[in-house]
């Protein structure tokens, strides 16, 4: 049988869902009040993506919005994260990824540095027990 | 952030800052604010779980199975598994490698060890017709079995849509008259994990819950845990702006259906059913039914199989704001303001010799 006489025709790429549904636009003014919080008291806050009801092509514009900064993180914790700066400082895109690369979760965090990206003391004491085992194994 | 927890998920390889990122997920999943993340992270990491593994009994009744090959199926190793590893599973008819007399042993030691303060977890309807004849294991009916052991459980999970409303074995006409768990049960906590079948990260997220705080999450009144069902599949469907638009597929072929539009009018019952799949999805979040072209049955709404046919379009509100309002009511007449809508466009496509939607046909 040919494939024609199926009466099934494949929508050019990119159509599908992909139109601005105009929900992302309102997120600009929420993430500058997330700023305004951040630089008046220190408080971090978060918005997660996927709780939100935008198209593809709304997070794409939504990130070409925000743009690119100068850093980008890459958290390998069962799948890889990455968490980058936008060209406003304060603000991250984070995508977490599963061992797949399947999209877990997403956000957009307003910090000074991602929560995550901090190492916890504990994992800190940890740390400098084994250097100081490599110290002793010196002598 | 530091406990028992932690401990024995380090002692697993999982590092702290992997547990970080999935309880921001699960708290993503559960609707919660970013913030509630970071918050469960460190409830759930104190939390003494590793020292005293709960007690959880799992009696499997008029069931297909479909429920424990979801929670099973959660692509392991995950850290819904970890987190499986600190409750004690001591009894599980399709898991469990022990079999007969040894199995009902298992059984019995587990109850008399832990009586008061194991988690029963129950799949499957309960059939009361002919005694409970339908369905027995080991010699007695199911009925009786569940009597038995929920005298000394903590509190009742009842998961799936067999265990909280009947489900499919309770579908009309009812041939061996199933009911549900809380039809029998009325003085134990009792929570419903609908779904055909539910979500595993839904079944793990309870059981985290449970590990965290020691109780039963928030539930609604249908006694299933808002967390998760506290949202429709429709006000977190990600086809919701072409629905607000007023763009839909009207048939599964059409232009809309290329485009990904709404399916309302294929009679999804996303509007009325509430469930987490669209933000939680299915198959380790690769797509979920609507993502993949389907409607939404409503699988975890009660009688889900006799609400009137799964390409009916629900009533066309007036006002879609107001449709979850009018949730309970359109569930129950599903289809009958439309019915004669319906009625027109079959005669009218006939006559114009035009495509005939499924839901059409129904009618």
């Amino acid at each position: 049988m040919p494939l024609d006489a199926i009466p099934v025709v494949i929508a050019p790429s990119g159509l599908r869902a992909g139109e601005l549904s105009g929900n992302a636009p309102p997120l600009l003014r929420e993430i500058a009040e997330m700023v305004r919080r951040l630089l008046a008291s220190g408080e971090t806050s978060a918005i997660d993506l996927q709780a939100l009801p935008l198209t593809p092509a709304d997070l794409e514009w939504l990130r070409e919005q925000l743009g690119e900064g100068e850093i980008a993180v890459t958290l390998n914790a069962d799948g890889e994260s990455s968490l980058d700066e936008t060209a406003c400082p304060g603000v991250w895109w984070i995508t977490h990824h599963n061992p797949m690369g399947a999209v877990v979760s997403a956000f957009i965090e307003v910090a000074f540095v991602p929560e995550v990206v901090k190492a916890h003391p504990e994992d800190v004491v940890i740390g400098l027990e084994h250097l100081e085992l490599l110290i002793s194994d010196l002598s | 952030m530091k406990g028992p927890l932690i401990e024995t998920l380090a002692r697993h390889g999982v590092t702290r800052r992997t547990f970080v990122k999935y309880c921001a997920t699960l708290a993503s999943m559960m609707a919660l604010p970013p913030a509630a993340g970071r918050a469960m992270a460190e409830a759930m990491a104190a939390a003494p779980a590793a020292s005293k593994r709960p007690s959880v009994i799992w009696l499997p009744f008029q069931e297909c199975t479909g429920c424990t090959e979801s929670i099973t199926r959660s692509h392991s190793p995950t850290l819904e598994g970890l987190i499986f590893d600190v409750i004690s599973l001591d009894y599980q008819e399709t898991l469990m490698a022990a079999a007969g007399h040894q199995a009902e042993e298992a059984l019995h030691a587990a109850m008399a060890a832990n009586d008061g303060k194991y988690l029963l977890i129950v799949d499957g309807s309960i059939p009361l017709g002919l005694d409970g004849a339908y369905s027995c294991i080991a010699g007695k009916s199911n009925l009786e079995t569940l009597k038995e052991v929920a005298k000394g459980a903590a509190a009742i999970v009842a998961m799936g849509s067999c265990a909280a409303y009947g489900g499919l074995p309770k579908a009309n006409p009812n041939p061996t008259g199933a009911v549900s768990v809380a039809d029998i049960i009325k003085d134990k906590p009792i929570i419903n994990i609908p779904g055909c079948p539910p979500i595993p990260a839904v079944i793990t997220g309870v059981l985290a819950h449970y590990l965290t705080f020691g109780s039963l999450p928030e539930l609604d009144k249908h006694s299933r845990p808002k967390a998760f069902y506290g949202e429709t599949i429709h006000d977190r469907c990600y086809r919701r702006p072409f629905y607000d638009q007023g763009k839909f597929a009207k048939t599964f072929d059409d232009e809309g259906a290329r485009k990904g539009w709404c399916l309302f009018e294929l009679g999804c019952k996303g509007p009325v059913t509430y469930n987490a799949c669209a933000t939680v999805k299915w198959n380790g979040g690769v797509s979920w039914p609507v993502e993949s072209g389907h409607g939404c049955l409503g699988c975890s709404e009660p009688d889900f199989w006799d609400a009137g046919g799964f390409y009916k379009a629900l009533s066309m509100p007036a006002d879609p704001l107001k449709l979850a309002a009018k949730a309970a009511v359109v569930g129950a007449a599903a289809g009958v303001a439309v019915s004669f809508v319906n009625r027109g466009k079959k005669s009218a496509a006939k006559s114009a010799h035009e495509k005939t939607t499924l839901a059409d046909l129904e009618k």
